[in-house]
């Protein structure tokens, strides 16, 4: 069964418990052969940077790194809001496998069609 | 191919145990190892989390692979035709 599904994540590790749910479940979406994509703005933009979520882990949870690195390998793509990220200064050339720095359009491109989305 | 479509496990199957893994992480290992199966092949897979029972069977819904028998914690799932 084809289809995409959408997980927007607002957070990073001001709520690591959001940040870590939210790759979890973009990890089940992927893993059940979903075109999935984890939408980070806000604070969550922060999860874009290789090495920001090294040291995050939940208890319960695996490793955020982990479950954001099993995402990638899953072909799960992770869209950066362009705003949030410059707003936060943050750096092109040091993005976790699968990111790519998006605007409006890329975003609402993928969630037409009655795409769903899932928010934390 | 023949299909090995029965409920109880023949020598061709592959087993695993993917012990507590839920949610995000059972997916994860289910795709995993169906991965490396031929089409038609069954993986007898193990899964305690308390989710299984409802996620198995949409797991397998949603990629198409069949579920031919379960008995939490024990399922048989068959690796669909390409």
């Amino acid at each position: 069964m084809a289809g995409r599904f959408c997980v927007s994540l607002t957070c990073a590790k001001d709520d690591a418990d959001r940040a870590t749910v939210a790759f979890v479940v973009a990890n089940a979406a992927a893993a059940s052969d979903k075109e999935t994509v984890v939408f980070l703005s806000i604070e969550g933009v922060r999860l874009s940077q290789k090495g920001y979520a090294d040291d995050v882990r939940e208890a319960g949870f695996a490793p955020l790194k982990d479950l954001m690195d099993s995402f990638a390998k899953a072909g799960g793509k992770i869209y950066v809001c362009s705003p949030c990220f410059k707003k936060r200064g943050l750096d092109e050339g040091n993005l976790v496998p699968g990111a790519a720095i998006v605007g409006g359009a890329k975003l609402v491109e993928f969630l037409g069609e009655g795409t769903p989305s899932l928010s934390y | 191919m023949k299909m090995n479509a029965s409920a109880e496990p023949s020598e061709c199957d592959v087993s695993c145990d993917v012990g507590d893994a839920g949610c995000g992480d059972l997916a994860v290992e289910l795709k995993a190892r169906m991965s490396s199966l031929r089409p038609g092949q069954v993986l007898n897979v193990t899964a305690r989390d308390p989710g299984a029972p409802e996620d198995i069977p949409a797991w397998c819904r949603l990629t198409g692979h069949g579920l031919l028998a379960a008995r939490h914690p024990e399922y048989r799932i068959q690796k669909k035709e390409n």
